[in-house]
């Protein structure tokens, strides 16, 4: 019996047990308690996944958390159509096993949801957290807000790049009844390829504040927690290139070519990351040529400079 | 020196106008601190119009600070209106007009209703009025004369009227800068000597009346409660009104800081943990519940005098220390063991470090004589069968404790702690699963975790009630930054558990004595708990004089809490943290450090790579935010604290998160 407004997560994890029992409590830890979700383990040892799911169910026994057990390891995809395949919820997540929500994100995104009736997907604010993983510790280094604004959740905003990641979003079930699942033929990029198809039958909805939680780890970690966007940058390009090849021969909802709007959109934010990487790179102004503004500033601006002065002088004063 | 009003107004016989402030002079609210009023609307607010209104307190506080900028562009004298600041505020929370007016509505009707007369102010105005002298009320204020006028009438002092009633924003100048007492001398017709003011604050109530002449008097009792202004949301009011009731209570009396840490905050963490306890009863079937020594000690006494009575669940007090775990699970001395039993730069004797591990160590130069860290590891290395011998029996001690005091019987046991990480208790679930043949299981209920809690999340179901691994780092490095705080404050009057007695002892717990520990604890820290336990009891029972109850205490209110004694002290509190030492060696057997740390010489000049690691070793040994807010207060030290803070914003007084 399904109840309404019900939500079927599904988390796919290999051997990153740590990781998978901060999952496990960050989707326990809910204030919104009508969901079920679905532990795939991808082909990882089932006793270490069974031992942390206990753990879990010991600490929140009104969880409800099945288990599936992939023999052998299959793609992403594939791992989250398997448990999709059995849902019969109202709406969906997917919470990669080393991300995290707030714990007020399905209250707040199954409430838009239901204020928002056309809206097939609703998309959270997101904070990327860089973390350390190194031995049994997951340390963060530093937090930052992932940009995101409503035009990014649109088809021409997410055409030439993935805009979000998947923990921010909550999907409608009935999406894969109309546009079938994720492509199990793609390693990544499967959520992308996805959201552009689920785009085709409504409008994702961006509800601004931060409940969703990205962690990336930083280049210094250990190999086994690193994330697949971080690590297979180049995987991503030779898919990206595979799906705009495919989009070739598909149209895009206003009727231009899929495969060539694809292409634009992505060689200007190739051009745009590379600008942003340049700036990034270029060196500080030295602290001779900073001063010598200031006083040429000042120069120019005789009362602006005289307040500085002032304003200095009573910091001065003041301490 | 305090006067009572007749005293006082006897010093001044040829007084003939007395004029007062009037918040915190004449009336004060039932919160500890002005700007918890717009908590308090927020919460109205929020209850009946919903999460619009959620992030109006805070905003409410920098609607006015902008509209004091703004006016000040014209004329830097005069004071702002409540006009002016709901314009600011209309602008930042984007309100209609009916919305503004709804603000309004409900800040005026809640400074009424949260009003109380001072007892000093009202005893002087009544001996005043009684000798037939002149009145005045003089107040910094955007408040109109009109509603001061009906707040005085709520709080009981009914003969104050308009025409008595001079507030800044009627007048084109403020106390503060002196204009408004110019304006006092010109609309009473007084002259300066013929006038005394009582007020509370030291710049407008004092020094600008006395450069005119006026004689003044100045009390600051009220004031004692107040901390950082912008920490204002709707999680604080249980601690405020808690503190509230504290500064009236002890109004008459000296202000002890160790009854009002204890009845305090520490009283509402106790009383934390028992609604934690609560919640988790009335979800499950729970065998037995234990307080983990000795961080739980308050709240097990707590819970003896409130809930033992009503609920059947058996509670223990778990005396179990993480060195005892430690030490009672070494298969082999590898480095983990030399780590984690001598330290970096340890010296002790063979016969101390024996005492580490419950065994004599066989040393050839004698078991007195005193080596460094690096002979101390070979010397554990070259008896490492004593030593894993010394552990099984320790095991079994343990377990044998464990098994009298029921938590090893089949089903589910909630352990309370304090936190940090759950390693200690991710231990103790290890044991008592290997001991009952998992038929027992264990959950940790701590009041925060943070970050390296995650790794034992795979060994220990449990949570933190206030603050968790999975929060915001910048709430992970804060509460890094109080551990220490609420370790040394939280605690039992013996020494950590070193061994347990054999089976013929009852598997008695033994305590480590350590003297510096002791000496604290029957000076001030016993104190703090008398006072929390007091405090905490009423508030779980239901009959708090400050009304707070169980049912308020939730995660955010336990949060709030820490983080105001924690990350804002004030500086009553901060002198009486520098008193003590926070001691965490293995056996508890040295002097512990200072939680206030010390300030390196020429701290003004510290470069930003000595800042780090200086900021490093505050985050790992001491009290940093109490130690910073001592740091600001000193004018050699200020810059440094400063500069702290700039480099590390976490370390800043508001520690609300709000999105601006």
């Amino acid at each position: 019996m399904v109840s309404e407004n019900s939500v079927a997560i599904v988390m796919r994890t290999y051997e990153r047990p740590i990781m998978l029992a901060r999952a496990l409590a960050s989707v326990c830890q809910q204030t919104y308690k009508n969901w079920t979700l679905t532990v795939v383990n991808n082909g990882g040892d089932p006793s270490r996944v069974d031992d942390v799911v206990n753990i879990a169910r010991l600490g929140w026994p009104q969880a409800v958390i099945d288990v599936v057990h992939l023999r052998d390891r299959v793609g992403m995809e594939e791992a989250s159509n398997v448990a999709l395949s059995q849902s019969h919820t109202d709406f969906f997540a997917i919470h990669d096993d080393d991300d995290s929500w707030k714990p007020t994100f399905l209250e707040k995104t199954v409430r838009a949801m239901q204020e928002q009736p056309d809206a097939v997907a609703v998309v959270c604010g997101v904070t990327r957290i860089h973390e350390l993983a190194r031995g049994k510790t997951l340390r963060p280094q530093r937090a930052e807000a992932f940009y995101l604004d409503s035009h990014h959740l649109t088809f021409d905003g997410m055409i030439g790049n993935n805009t979000f990641p998947p923990i921010a979003a909550l999907f409608r079930r009935s999406l894969l009844d109309n546009i079938g699942m994720f492509d199990a033929s793609l390693p990544v990029l499967g959520d992308w390829e996805f959201n552009l198809r689920a785009l085709t039958q409504g409008q994702f909805f961006y509800l601004p504040e931060r409940l969703a939680n990205y962690h990336t780890r930083t280049p210094d970690s250990d190999v086994v927690a690193e994330n697949s966007i971080t690590v297979g940058q180049d995987r991503h390009r030779v898919v990206k290139e595979r799906l705009i090849e495919r989009w070739h021969s598909e149209r895009t909802p206003d009727g231009r070519n899929k495969g060539e709007v694809a292409r634009t959109a992505y060689e200007m934010f190739e051009k745009y990351e590379s600008e942003r990487v340049a700036r990034r790179l270029q060196p500080a102004e030295s602290f001779v040529m900073r001063q010598k503004r200031r006083i040429v500033y000042a120069a120019q601006h005789p009362r602006v400079g005289m307040r500085a002065v002032v304003r200095r002088v009573r910091q001065q004063v003041r301490k | 020196m305090l006067y009572s009003a007749t005293e006082l107004l006897n010093k001044h016989p040829h007084i003939e106008l007395v004029t007062f402030d009037f918040f915190d002079t004449l009336i004060t609210r039932t919160v500890s601190q002005p700007t918890h009023v717009f908590a308090e609307v927020e919460h109205q607010l929020v209850s009946s119009f919903g999460e619009r209104w959620k992030g109006f307190s805070y905003k409410r506080v920098r609607a006015e600070q902008r509209a004091r900028a703004v006016a000040a562009q014209d004329d830097s004298y005069r004071d702002v209106t409540f006009d002016e600041i709901l314009n600011v505020l209309s602008t930042d929370m984007d309100l209609s007009v009916a919305e503004i007016e709804l603000a309004a509505q409900h800040e005026m009707a809640t400074e009424i209703a949260l009003v109380k007369a001072v007892p000093f102010g009202r005893d002087v105005l009544d001996e005043v009025q009684r000798r037939g002298m002149a009145v005045m009320i003089v107040s910094d204020n955007y408040m109109p004369a009109r509603h001061l006028v009906n707040m005085a009438h709520a709080a009981g002092l009914t003969n104050i009227e308009v025409s008595h009633v001079m507030v800044s924003c009627e007048h084109g100048g403020m106390k503060h800068n002196g204009r408004l007492w110019r304006e006092v001398l010109e609309y009473s017709g007084v002259p300066a000597k013929k006038i005394l003011h009582i007020g509370d604050d030291r710049n407008a109530d004092v020094e600008q009346p006395s450069r005119l002449g006026i004689a003044t008097y100045r009390d600051p009792r009220m004031r004692a409660s107040h901390r950082f202004p912008e920490n204002t949301h709707p999680s604080v009011l249980p601690l405020s009104r808690l503190e509230a009731w504290l500064r009236d209570d002890m109004y008459a009396s000296e202000w002890e800081t160790s009854r009002a840490l204890g009845a305090g905050p520490i009283a509402l963490l106790v009383a934390s943990q028992i609604a934690d306890v609560c919640d988790v009863i009335g979800e499950r079937d729970v065998r037995g519940v234990y307080f983990a020594a000795r961080d739980g000690w308050l709240a097990h006494q707590v819970w003896d005098n409130t809930l033992s009575a009503s609920i059947s669940i058996p509670a223990h007090y778990l005396a179990f220390s993480r060195s005892i775990f430690g030490r009672a699970s070494i298969a082999e001395v590898n480095d983990h063991v030399l780590d984690r039993f001598v330290g970096q730069n340890e010296q002790l004797t063979p016969r101390q470090l024996g005492n580490r591990f419950g065994c004599e160590l066989d040393a050839p130069d004698g078991v007195d004589v005193v080596l460094q860290a690096d002979q101390l590891r070979e010397l554990l290395v070259v008896n490492e069968r004593v030593v894993v011998e010394a552990s099984r029996a320790l095991r079994g001690r343990v377990i044998g404790y464990l098994r009298s005091i029921g938590i090893t019987s089949p089903g589910h046991h909630v352990v309370v702690d304090l936190g940090w990480t759950g390693a200690t208790l991710a231990d103790l679930s290890d044991i008592v699963r290997e001991a009952s043949n998992g038929e027992a299981t264990v959950e940790g209920r701590f009041l925060g975790l943070y970050w390296d809690a995650t790794p034992h999340r795979t060994r220990l179901a449990m949570r933190g009630y206030a603050v968790d691994d999975l929060d915001a780092t910048e709430n992970n490095l804060r509460l890094l930054g109080v551990i220490r705080f609420f370790e040394t404050l939280m605690t039992a009057p013996h020494g950590s558990v070193t061994d347990f007695a054999d089976a013929d002892g009852n598997f008695t717990p033994l305590f480590a004595r350590s003297d510096i520990e002791t000496a604290q604890y029957s000076a001030v820290i016993g104190m703090v708990g008398e006072a929390a336990i007091e405090s905490a009891s009423a508030i779980v029972r239901g009959d708090h004089p400050a009304s707070v109850t169980l049912d308020e205490l939730t995660r955010e209110v336990a949060w709030a809490t820490m983080m105001q004694v924690g990350q804002t002290p004030r500086k009553d509190e901060v002198a009486f943290m520098s008193r003590l030492r926070h001691v965490a060696s293995v056996d508890h057997q040295d002097d512990g450090i200072p939680l206030i740390a010390r300030a390196p010489r020429s701290s003004s000049t510290l470069p930003y790579s000595r800042t780090q690691v200086l900021f490093r070793d505050l985050m790992n040994q001491y009290w940093p935010q109490g130690t910073i807010r001592a740091w600001e207060r000193e004018k050699k030290t200020s810059v440094l604290a400063d500069n702290i803070m700039r480099y590390w914003p976490i370390m800043k007084h508001r520690w609300i998160e709000v999105d601006e």
